[in-house]
């Protein structure tokens, strides 16, 4: 492990009371997921949300780096409109800042969609699912499937991962060549088609109080600058200490359960499936082809 | 496969003995109408409608209007109007194909050489097939007359019940466009479009009558209690073609300027 920089603290921590996993789990699970995970980091402003007291706490967003980060965590200064000021985002570019996170009680992990490189060009879409408690994850992965068929249609390739919660998430590989608004008015385009095949449990409501009690929220609205979501491989401040993990499109059946891949599982699954997500950062899609046999 | 009807073909000097199937098989699913309370099928009752009382069936005749007053037929009346009942197809004529508009072919039937029958068969088959004509017959069948074309399909005989002149309607009063008014370059890009969507060899069997099928499924999943699952995307509506239209712009105007 890198402790040359980093000087770990707590490690015996109980981060999971129930499964008894402490906070040296965390720090070890990223030192072995290191050379998979740094693909979704690398490059891309953290908003941190920090658990250090474990699952059973409520956490805090952190976006700010503040006075006490070391010098050898690359930071990127940019205007954060949440906080409405200027602040300086950290970037997890090499494994010393990944285990810094993790011993900061970063369980989970939200990168930018688009990194320092070029800021306003995201290198995917997300299609966010995100299901009331009275859905069943069965209605979430029909509803995957669902834009799975449609990106289907316009030749569009997509990946999923479980969220790690409750939901999933379809990532579309942009490759940077589009803006955040053009990501984003695909991604409405989509998640209105979805919403209109599935129109008996999904919603695009914003409001919570005006979306129904057991409607998925199929949420396109991840898709701009400085929004965040569990990065793939990221653990999850959640009973079991589950990981959001990308899937084959064929794993998606029924009875499948997000909480089957965790911080127990996944290094061994890494090893046997490889990074099933390796082709959101590739080749990205020609969204107006795309479009072009969407209305064909 | 059960053979609907028995007898044979007269072609000239020879009778050739065929068994009858029907070729085809009705493809709409058979659904009884229900009460939605309890279940119940429902039956129909024939009624009076000067009593409104159920009429039995021993009760009922059929008759036909004329001048105002019913004429009954019975029975017998029908035996006597109906043509001799025979078991011959009785070819008349041969004729090209083309020379017969589709519009009177009806229904198809597959032949079967019956005992005996097997040679004759085999020879009308391969002289219709070497000749390019088919075969123009009538036969009775259920107490009508009715008209035929036999021909060549893959290596059998075809019997294609085939409509009667008089049973096609006129249609002088429907409005139908001259052809006056069609510009030359409009018909070279229709012809076009007809060069494009036609396949090197086309394919009957892509062609596929897929409700009865959706149709099943869903029966089958209710009854077994399962959820029932959307159909898939096929209409893209209003909202979706506004974006659309919002985003193809959007990205024109990023690449007009980039240029």
């Amino acid at each position: 492990m890198e402790t040359s920089k980093n000087k770990f603290t707590n490690l015996d921590k109980i981060f999971w009371p129930a499964e008894g996993y402490t906070k040296g789990d965390v720090i070890n699970y990223y030192n072995s997921m290191y050379k998979y995970i740094i693909k979704y980091l690398k490059g891309r402003p953290q908003s941190l949300f920090r658990t250090p007291n474990g699952i059973k706490d409520k956490g805090f967003f952190q976006k700010d780096a503040g006075e006490q980060a070391p010098d050898w965590v690359d930071k990127y200064p940019s205007w954060s409109d949440s906080a409405a000021k200027k602040v300086n985002y950290l970037l997890c570019n090499n494994k010393p800042s990944l285990l810094y996170l993790a011993n900061l009680g970063c369980i989970e992990l939200n990168p930018w969609n688009s990194t320092v490189a070029h800021p306003d060009n995201p290198d995917y879409i997300i299609i966010d699912i995100d299901p009331s408690e009275n859905n069943t994850y069965d209605q979430v992965i029909e509803t995957a499937l669902i834009v799975k068929k449609i990106l289907d249609k316009g030749a569009a390739t997509c990946y999923c991962k479980t969220s790690g919660a409750t939901g999933m998430h379809v990532f579309i590989p942009l490759a940077a060549k589009y803006n955040y608004e053009h990501a984003r008015t695909f991604a409405e385009i989509i998640a209105t088609m979805v919403q209109h095949e599935l129109a008996t449990f999904t919603t695009l409501e914003r409001s919570l109080s005006k979306r129904g009690k057991d409607h998925i929220y199929i949420d396109f609205l991840q898709n701009k600058i400085g929004s965040t979501i569990a990065c793939a491989y990221s653990l999850r401040p959640r009973p079991g200490a589950p990981v959001s993990t990308p899937l084959e499109w064929s794993e998606l059946k029924k009875r499948l359960k997000p909480e089957q891949f965790n911080i127990k599982n996944t290094t061994k699954r890494l090893e046997k499936k490889g990074d099933l997500f390796a082709g959101v950062l590739k080749k990205g899609i020609d969204i107006e082809k795309c479009l072009k046999k969407l209305s064909a | 496969m059960r053979s609907i009807w028995s007898g044979s073909i007269g072609f000239g000097l020879v009778n050739i003995p065929v068994k009858i199937f029907s070729a085809i098989h009705d493809s709409t699913l058979d659904l009884d109408m229900l009460d939605k309370r309890d279940h119940s099928t429902i039956n129909y009752a024939r009624i009076n409608s000067n009593t409104g009382k159920v009429v039995p069936w021993a009760n009922i005749v059929k008759g036909y209007k004329y001048n105002d007053e019913y004429v009954v037929l019975t029975d017998e009346d029908f035996e006597k109007a109906s043509p001799e009942k025979t078991k011959l197809i009785e070819i008349d004529e041969f004729v090209k194909a083309e020379e017969i508009d589709s519009i009177y072919y009806d229904t198809p039937y597959y032949l079967e050489a019956a005992k005996g029958g097997e040679r004759s068969y085999a020879l009308l088959l391969h002289a219709l097939k070497q000749s390019g004509k088919i075969a123009i017959g009538t036969y009775v069948m259920r107490n009508k007359e009715n008209i035929c074309a036999l021909r060549p399909y893959d290596n059998m005989l075809l019997l294609l019940k085939m409509r009667f002149a008089e049973e096609i309607k006129d249609y002088s009063d429907l409005n139908i466009p001259g052809q006056g008014n069609i510009k030359p370059a409009e018909l070279k890009m229709a012809l076009s479009l007809i060069n494009q969507l036609t396949p090197k060899k086309f394919n009957f069997g892509k062609y596929k009558d897929t409700y009865d099928a959706e149709l099943m499924k869903l029966i089958k999943l209710k009854a077994k209690g399962s959820k029932i699952p959307q159909p898939r995307f096929k209409i893209v509506h209003n909202k979706t073609k506004d974006l659309m239209s919002q985003l193809k712009a959007s990205l024109e105007e990023k690449k007009r300027k980039a240029s």
